[in-house]
């Protein structure tokens, strides 16, 4: 079998709730603090429930007033976890081939904050400022992106719902293996909105409290934003540059469920097959894996549906290896979710500890796995999975190694 | 390379591919003036819209209601597509999968869904109206109505989102990951969507020279890896033999004619077909109405194939724009080079058609597809 370009992680940037920056982020990972909390950027008094992992500081002072008011919170929350992330890789911009370079996220609210408000002015009658609502396209932050660091190779955005970020990390991976760019600048931001706030609600799939995933008493999810980056980068050049490889990305496995938009398939048939072509993508088996970053929602029906995908997938594997769900931390990013976790696992291979699924306090006999309950534990990871499950049965797993 | 075995349009110039392929030939338009009850407070004067669509007899009334109109588009068009190329999807229906590209998928459930939470309640706001919000309904609506398990993604990225699918689709079907991708793109018209393009300055109308009319329709291919297809003796309606692609560091919003990112964009997708430039003989321009885009494509394809370019067929005035355009485009690219009307040179071996979609931004795409027999 021909030599197949390898791709390896050599930046990374993170803004969330409970850190806005990959230090901040990883320390409280491994602290269990919790990042939900009362939403203060809308009015929820009149919703069902009021808390979300909403993030508190956005370091941006990079920007210019101007360039701030231009763009929206997903373009500014985006910038500065890509900022972290090239600047940890070492690239030097300036002597790089901007052609050779792409930009690959993971797409969704964007700017909807600001076009909601727009819109709602015009519900009213008024004329509202027309300028609020050119963000409204999930594609403004890769192009933001792009315009920030000088960048013109391939850009795209994937609009997956919440597998997005995980998609277009897979999107990145398959461009690098076939020769279309040498580094893409990968993940995805996503932010609070009305549509997505009001949304669960009214499917009565959000924890009035923090979330709680895999616990018997869960009720459903808590809404967060992020913004997560990774560089991703053929590994055969940042070798030779001396790069920081901080972990290798060997594949992807993107599947339809083709059950059901909303509810995923409760016998784990279809989330195993996404795991497994993952797997087979990486060129790995089940017993290769030591740890999975689930997507684990803490709805009833995720977390029961993905227990049994583990099992089918990985069969005796999944009672021996720990899995944690980082969104009892820092809610469900929605579009961004696979970016975040994909950046903590990535951290996970490379420290060898485990963050832990907070706020678990009772077995659930559906959910019997080990889901690292409430304490970060140290554990040798090689290679661990990250799993993104959304709405449409658009899932998609990830495969991420210790580089060596 | 991958082959194009089927195509599938649901379109405003027709219902299908080969009557959308026809009637573009024929020079016809679907573009027309908008009702005074659509311009409410419009500059824009003219839109392209599928006003007779029905989703009979493909999808019995009781259960189109459930799709929104985006997926009904799409779930028509990949179901034509499968249908002609014969298609056996469920001997393995994990090897097949779907790439749409899109720029409105999802408005009119997102528009409904907001405007009851924002005008009522939160409360009040209609959960049926939630799961359609997200853009990636229509190929997720397809892949569960066509019973397709392989690989699923919607791409937005402006108006060559077409395009941009159908590389990612083409990248599915070289790593192994599927053997054939349904590839394409859909859009739906919306009143909201509208009033937002037509204030921030996009769309063409009567305070506004340049801009672009708006349209609507779903459009799909179905690409096989080749050898696949041969082996099961499918129609080999063409080749898709290259894909070129060029960004610009820009605002997202703007247009920019950078002639260097359009020749890049041409010549990648020419070297990656292993064609010079006059083995090309049909030509789809990116030309959507945004004058300085379309002027720098005329002078780069001038600078590329000389003073005589190959002759053009122009989709965005038959159909409009939007990111089904791209969608449009491809699978009119696929019909010509099917079609033995149609016009290459006779001594051309292979004939080649040039695709080309560009847009805000600084997206630039070009794909090259090619007889396959």
């Amino acid at each position: 079998m021909a030599l197949r370009r390898r791709v390896v992680v050599t930046g990374l940037g993170a803004v969330s709730s409970i850190g806005s920056s990959v230090s901040e982020f990883w320390q409280n990972l491994l602290a269990g603090v919790c990042g939900i909390r009362p939403v203060s950027l809308f009015d929820a008094s009149t919703y069902r429930t009021q808390t979300a992992a909403e993030v508190s500081n956005i370091p941006d002072g990079f920007l210019t007033p101007a360039e701030k008011r231009r763009m929206s919170r997903a373009d500014r929350m985006g910038l500065v976890a890509a900022t972290e992330a090239v600047s940890q890789s070492g690239l030097d911009l300036s002597r790089e081939d901007p052609a050779r370079i792409g930009v690959i996220l993971g797409g969704g609210t964007s700017g909807l904050l600001d076009s909601e408000a727009v819109y709602e002015i015009w519900l009213k009658g008024g004329r509202g400022r027309p300028s609020r609502v050119l963000n409204h396209l999930p594609d403004a932050i890769t192009d933001r992106v792009a315009q920030r660091f000088g960048l013109e190779g391939l850009k795209s955005t994937i609009t997956t719902a919440c597998s997005s970020a995980a998609n277009a990390m897979g999107y990145a991976y398959d461009a690098i293996v076939g020769g279309l760019a040498d580094v893409v600048v990968t993940g995805g931001s996503d932010v609070l909105a009305r549509l997505t706030y009001g949304g669960f609600n009214s499917l009565r799939s959000v924890d009035p409290d923090p979330c709680r995933p895999f616990d018997r008493e869960r009720r459903g999810l808590s809404i967060g934003e992020a913004a997560g980056i990774l560089v991703f980068e053929e590994e055969e050049r940042a070798r030779r540059r001396g790069a920081p490889i901080l972990g290798e990305f060997l594949g992807y496995g993107v599947t339809s469920d083709a059950f059901h938009m909303t509810a995923p398939d409760p016998s784990g048939a279809a989330g195993a097959r996404t795991i497994l072509a993952a797997l087979d993508a990486a060129r790995r088996n089940p017993a290769d894996v030591d740890y999975v970053n689930a997507h684990g929602t803490a709805t009833l029906q995720n977390d029961s549906a993905e227990t049994a995908a583990l099992k089918v997938a990985l069969g005796d594997r999944a009672q021996a290896i720990p899995i944690s769900s980082i969104k009892s931390m820092i809610g469900h990013c929605l579009c961004a979710s696979g970016a975040i976790e994909a950046v903590a696992t990535v951290l996970t291979v490379r420290e060898g500890m485990v963050p832990p699924t907070i706020h678990y306090e009772n077995p659930d006999p559906t959910c019997d796995l080990d889901y690292v309950p409430n304490q970060a534990r140290e554990a040798p990871v090689n290679l661990a999975l990250s799993n993104s499950f959304a709405f449409g049965g658009n899932s998609s797993v990830v495969v991420i190694s210790r580089y060596e | 390379m991958a082959v194009i075995t089927g195509t599938g349009a649901v379109s405003p110039l027709g219902r299908t591919s080969r009557e959308f392929y026809r009637r573009l030939r024929a020079g016809e338009s679907a573009i027309r003036p908008l009702a005074p009850e659509e311009r409410r407070g419009l500059q824009a004067t003219h839109v392209a819209r599928y006003d007779s669509f029905s989703p009979q007899p493909e999808i019995p009334a009781m259960k189109a209601r459930r799709f929104d109109r985006g997926s009904q588009f799409a779930i028509i068009a990949c179901a034509q597509a499968i249908a002609e190329a014969g298609y056996p999807v469920a001997d393995d229906p994990g090897a097949i999968g779907i790439a749409m590209g899109t720029g409105s998928a999802g408005a009119g459930a997102l528009t409904e869904f907001l405007r009851v939470l924002l005008v009522e309640s939160p409360e009040a706001a209609p959960p049926f109206h939630f799961p359609n919000t997200v853009a990636n309904a229509p190929a997720s609506q397809v892949s569960i109505e066509l019973k397709i398990f392989g690989p699923n993604v919607t791409i937005t990225q402006k108006d060559p989102s077409g395009l941009n699918a159908l590389l990612f689709a083409s990248l599915a079907i070289s790593s192994g990951r599927a053997r054939a991708m349904l590839a394409g793109a859909v859009d739906e018209w919306n009143a909201v969507y509208a009033m937002g393009f037509d204030r921030v300055g996009a769309l063409r109308g009567e305070r506004r020279a340049s801009g672009i009319v708006q349209g609507e329709g779903g459009f799909a291919v179905l690409l096989e890896s080749e050898e696949h297809a041969r082996g099961r003796g499918a129609p080999l309606l063409a080749r898709l033999a290259g894909i070129g692609t060029a960004g610009v560091p820009t605002e997202p919003y703007r247009f920019v004619p950078d002639r260097r990112a359009i020749a890049r964009a041409i010549r990648g997708a020419l070297g990656a077909a292993g064609s010079d430039p006059s083995g090309v003989h049909l030509w789809l321009p990116s030309a959507n109405g945004v004058v300085e885009m379309d002027r720098a494509e005329s002078e780069v394809m001038s600078e590329v194939f000389g003073p005589d370019p190959p002759g053009a067929i122009r989709v965005k005035d038959a159909i409009g724009e939007m990111a089904a355009a791209g969608g449009a485009q491809l699978v009119a690219a696929c019909r010509a080079l099917a079609d033995p009307e149609a016009p290459f040179p006779a001594d051309a071996r292979p004939r080649r058609v040039l695709v080309n979609s560009f847009g805000a931004g600084g997206n630039f795409f070009a794909a090259i597809f090619e007889s396959a027999t």
